[in-house]
């Protein structure tokens, strides 16, 4: 080995501390990277595997009546129809201790041949005997029981009755049961008939054989069938096409997993940051060692090579630390994800890009940060680094209003000095400066995120003044029910609503929609509101609120407005019809899926119902949870009693814990990143303060000489930590904002389609003051205490 | 190809070196001519401030004058690059500092090694036996592997000047390389320089010290920039 590589070796060894800061600085944003792109690539992977090993259908098309087995046979043999199917889901709802919840139950054909939408057998029993259901692995939690329970189940008006939970299965195509807040089933169409439900089979489920990934050859054979049903003489109800080969959560998890990255290559970028201020800290340190190592023959690439070479070290030492770590948390992660997506990970193998990209990355961007100061430092004049004397004598001459700054008459003399000796190594400041800001806003914009969060899930109360949304089996003059539950005590409001699925009118014979086989993902619906209703609170963002009851006009909120303008003629479908509403508004809703507001009369007159609802809301004065349990079910019991077929009831509280759900690992990860990101900034200050100090051992040799006392000096040098901390707090908060303001709108959009309105956390602000001020002192308070320790003769002969 | 006359000759001609000071420009040396033959021992020496070390740069290549000429060896030094500087001067000259400036985390004999290692100048198979040789040669050879601050401050000067020879160069100079020894080591640094030129080496020295006028072939006595003598 070459005899200037034992130098780089032993300048490492020589101060272990710091070396090893500057292998964790690197090692966690190499850990960073390896973790999110490790469970990236195998998250990818495995939600791509099981949706597409459930055989997804490519479409269902929902009719009024049962289909034959006949029917189905004939359009199997269509030419380009791989597969066909038909299925019926129900949604009941389910006693879990006092409360109900919705139960969907799928009613399938055939449990031994299951041709589409297949799940997984676990255990018990493959095949429901009368009476019995298989359950989803992920509902037991919902449902409070195990397999071998028994489960007291209610569809529509029929009575409530019990069903056994004989198996369990995992269907890959389902959100988790907690996510959704709701039970899944597998039954036999004679168990549904048993529980009092005539229906048959009204939906037909296809594969298409051929480009089974193109949306518009999806549809063009959905409708090719949808007309043979018709032809039949089946009323088509809908056509749902879900996104080809899209797990429901997909496009959610590569946007969360998208942001995960860039997050932690910030991770990397700060630490390296860090390791270049640390880097031209000890050249600046070592100036001399290069002004002979230059007199005896080196040139300045040799000088920067090995510094480089340092660099190498270090990253190195911090790859073989942090790569196989990473695996470790990736793999956890990971788990933690399938939960979340409702997955198996069957092969966790993380490809090799993964690895490679770390070492890429974690050599390559630390070398490219700290090339600046290294090749600066390098080509330093032999003469310039045998005269250095640790600091630059010019810096404060080019900044005079630091001098006339720090001349207020207020200011003691140690204070102006802190102040001075701020300024004196600018390159350093700025990039102390530029660490700690970035390393602070980041923390602060994940709290500021976290805030804003849970600030528009707060929306969600604020949005809807009902706590109980009561959708009805069928549509009832509801004028009378309403005074009733009006009298409840307790009871603040209520309202009878209607509702329907609907789409945007494409000039199709069929309604076409991308809702998927939970009924709940991709679904789109119109919600006919009684003029002046006083259980919604809309947020109007453009346009105005519904005024005219028999006016066809529409409002839609951010996930129905796509391209839409004001004054726009809109066609939605109402069961197969297509109606034109003018558009005169658009809402922002939080929580709510792609919706259509339109006034109740005009929606009646439109169905030829009027007067009938198909949805009650109904509102408390106590509005919260536990009171809320309560009234809904002396609502659910007036309703039974009054003979009122409940299809399923929608708390308000079920709703908010469905969407919290949706994103808490989200928040939570964002938060974990934070920390690591604080974790950097004050690895950063401490490590810059130390080596400010170190290169003055000599000039406060000098002070100690002319009379400071170790408090003098104790107090100089932490004060000038506190000043650099604070410097960087202004510029950090300012970066939060503009951040805060970027992820909110990315966060929010994906879980909302609306940006999450911008959030100061106070807490993250003063978590923040407090780790800087904290950080500051630690980070002085050593120097100035082995600065204290020497003697002022040593002080002195310090090189 | 330098004549035997001119080889390892050292000629200043009309050598002037200003700095810009905010209190306006210093003159440091003023039109400087001298020529130094090979195998000499030489002092330069004068008051503080008297354009001493700054004439040893001019040398050395570590300073380029504003005007005139500084020819080292037939090469016109300060119009060499500074990449092109270091590799000459790693080549030609060796230097000794006041603080001996030994690299802290290399041994003593890996300090001497590190001149080859930059220059390339010798095998990788044979640089350690030169480095130990060198040592020998000034009498440190126990102490190759130790750290140099374990060592006096006389083993450390003596370390660096094997560090100074380690590339073999014709001229070694030396900055007060005494001013930080006691007079007994001082003594036997100036012996050590001194057997250098016997081998044809030229040893430039600044220094303060009178008592070791005996030893110097020619003394450069500087004031206010300009030569005395």
């Amino acid at each position: 080995m070459p005899t200037r590589f034992y130098k780089v070796l032993r300048d490492l060894l020589s101060d272990p501390a710091k070396s090893w800061m500057l292998i964790v600085s690197i090692a966690l944003g190499v850990f960073g990277i390896g973790t999110i792109l490790g469970s990236y690539s195998v998250i990818q992977r495995e939600m791509k595997d099981n949706y597409m090993n459930t055989v997804p259908a490519s479409a269902t098309i929902e009719v009024d009546s049962a289909i034959s087995q006949e029917l189905v046979d004939s359009i199997k043999s269509i030419q380009g129809i791989a597969e066909a199917e038909r299925h019926a889901s129900v949604v009941a709802r389910m006693k879990v201790g006092e409360k109900w919840y919705p139960l969907l139950l799928f009613v399938i054909d055939d449990f031994e041949k299951k041709r589409t939408n297949k799940y997984e057998w676990i255990s018990g029993v493959p095949y429901p005997a009368l009476g019995s259901m298989l359950v989803e692995r992920t509902a037991y939690g919902m449902m409070q029981a195990k397999e071998g329970d028994e489960l007291l189940i209610k569809i529509a008006n029929g009575i409530p009755q019990k069903i056994k939970l004989t198996g369990t299965v995992h269907d890959a195509g389902l959100a988790p049961a907690w996510q959704e807040q709701s039970g899944y089933g597998y039954i036999s169409l004679a168990s549904l008939h048993s529980l009092g439900v005539t229906q048959g089979f009204d939906q037909l489920r296809i594969l298409v054989s051929e480009h089974n990934d193109s949306k518009t050859h999806i549809q063009e054979y959905a409708q090719k069938v949808a007309n043979v049903l018709s032809s039949k003489g089946y009323e088509v109800h809908e056509i749902q096409v879900p996104p080809p080969g899209k797990h429901p959560h997909q496009g959610q998890m590569t946007t969360v997993m998208r942001i995960f990255i860039v997050f932690s290559f910030l991770i990397l970028i700060l630490g390296s940051i860090l390791v270049a201020t640390s880097i031209s800290t000890i050249m600046v340190k070592q100036i001399r060692q290069i002004g002979v190592m230059k007199t005896i023959g080196a040139n300045s690439t040799q000088i920067a090579t090995l510094y480089f070479l340092m660099i190498v070290m270090v990253s190195t030492i911090a790859l073989l630390m942090a790569v196989p770590l990473s695996r470790l948390a990736a793999s956890s992660f990971n788990n933690q994800l399938a939960v979340l997506l409702n997955i198996e990970i069957r092969n966790s193998f993380i490809p090799n890009w993964v690895p490679l990209l770390q070492v890429v990355a974690g050599i390559l961007i630390p070398i490219l940060i700290t090339s600046l100061p290294i090749v600066r430092g390098s080509r330093i004049s032999v003469k310039k680094a045998l005269d250095n004397t640790g600091v630059n004598p010019n810096s404060l001459n080019k900044n005079q209003w630091v001098i006339k700054f720090s001349q207020l008459s207020f200011l003691s003399e140690v204070t102006r000095l802190s102040i001075r000796n701020v300024f004196r190594q600018q390159a350093r400041l700025l990039m102390t400066l530029g660490l700690l800001a970035a390393g602070g806003a980041m923390f602060m914009t994940a709290m500021n995120v976290a805030q804003a969060w849970n600030e528009n899930l707060k929306l969600i109360y604020v949005q809807r003044l009902y706590d109980l949304e009561v959708r009805l089996n069928e549509p009832i003059d509801a004028d009378s029910i309403v005074a009733k539950l009006k009298k409840l005590n307790g009871v603040a409001t209520v309202e009878a609503w209607n509702y329907t699925s609907t789409s945007f009118s494409k000039n199709s014979k069929f309604e076409i929609t991308r809702t998927y086989p939970d009924k709940g993902h991709g679904s789109f619906s119109m919600q006919a509101v009684p003029i002046g209703t006083s259980v919604l609170n809309p947020s109007v963002v453009e346009g105005t609120w519904l005024q005219s009851p028999m006016a066809r006009e529409v409002v839609l909120n951010q996930s129905s407005r796509g391209s839409w303008q004001i004054g726009d003629s809109v066609k939605l479908t109402i069961d197969g019809n297509s109606i034109a509403w003018k558009i005169i508004g658009f809402t922002v809703d939080v929580g709510s899926p792609a919706l259509a507001y339109v006034s109740f009369d005009a929606f009646g007159e439109v169905t030829k119902r009027p007067k009938k609802s198909k949805m009650l809301r109904i509102g408390y004065f106590d509005r919260s949870k536990q009171s809320a349990y309560a009234k809904n079910k002396e609502v659910e019991s007036l309703l039974e009693k009054e003979k009122v077929a409940i299809n399923t009831t929608i708390p308000v509280w079920l709703l908010h814990n469905a969407i919290a759900g949706h994103m808490k690992i989200l928040i939570n990860t964002l938060l974990a990143m934070a920390v690591l990101m604080a974790l950097v900034g004050t690895l950063g200050l401490m490590s810059t303060m130390s080596m400010n100090i170190l290169e003055r051992t000599r000039e406060i040799g000098t002070m100690r000489a002319i009379g400071a006392t170790p408090a003098t000096i104790n107090k100089l040098i932490i004060l000038e930590g506190m000043l650099i901390g604070s410097l960087s707090l202004i510029i950090s908060f300012v970066l939060s904002l503009a951040l805060s303001s970027y992820m909110g709108n990315k966060i929010g959009h994906l879980a909302f389609r609306t940006p999450l309105s911008l959030s100061i956390s106070l807490t993250g602000v003063a978590i923040w003051i407090a780790i800087i001020l904290i950080g500051s002192y630690i980070a002085t308070w050593y120097p100035a205490k082995r600065a204290n320790r020497i003697t002022t003769r040593e002080a002195l002969a310090h090189e | 190809m330098n004549s035997p006359q001119t080889k390892n000759r050292i000629e200043l001609t009309k050598v002037c070196k200003s700095f810009a000071l905010p209190a306006g420009s210093f003159q440091a040396l003023k039109e400087i001519n001298l020529t130094i033959p090979s195998g000499q021992l030489v002092a330069i020496t004068g008051k503080s401030g008297s354009g001493k070390s700054t004439l040893l740069n001019m040398i050395a290549g570590i300073d380029k004058p504003t005007n005139g000429h500084v020819v080292v060896n037939g090469v016109q030094v300060e119009k060499l690059s500074e990449s092109s500087l270091a590799t000459w001067r790693g080549k030609n000259i060796g230097v000794v500092f006041q603080f001996f400036q030994l690299l802290p985390t290399l041994t003593i004999l890996e300090n001497v090694m590190l001149p080859m290692d930059f220059c390339n100048s010798y095998p990788k198979s044979v640089r350690r036996e030169r480095a130990l040789s060198l040592l020998e040669l000034v009498n440190i050879r126990e102490q190759a592997d130790k750290l140099p601050a374990t060592l006096s401050g006389g083993q450390q000067q003596r370390a660096a000047i094997a560090r100074a020879l380690a590339n073999d160069p014709p001229i070694l100079i030396a900055d007060e390389p005494t001013g930080n020894l006691d007079s007994q080591t001082a003594t036997s640094i100036f012996e050590l320089f001194a057997s250098l030129t016997k081998s044809g080496k030229t040893v430039i020295i600044v220094t303060h010290e009178k008592d070791f006028s005996a030893y110097f072939e020619n003394v450069v006595a500087l004031a206010d920039g300009a030569i005395l003598n």
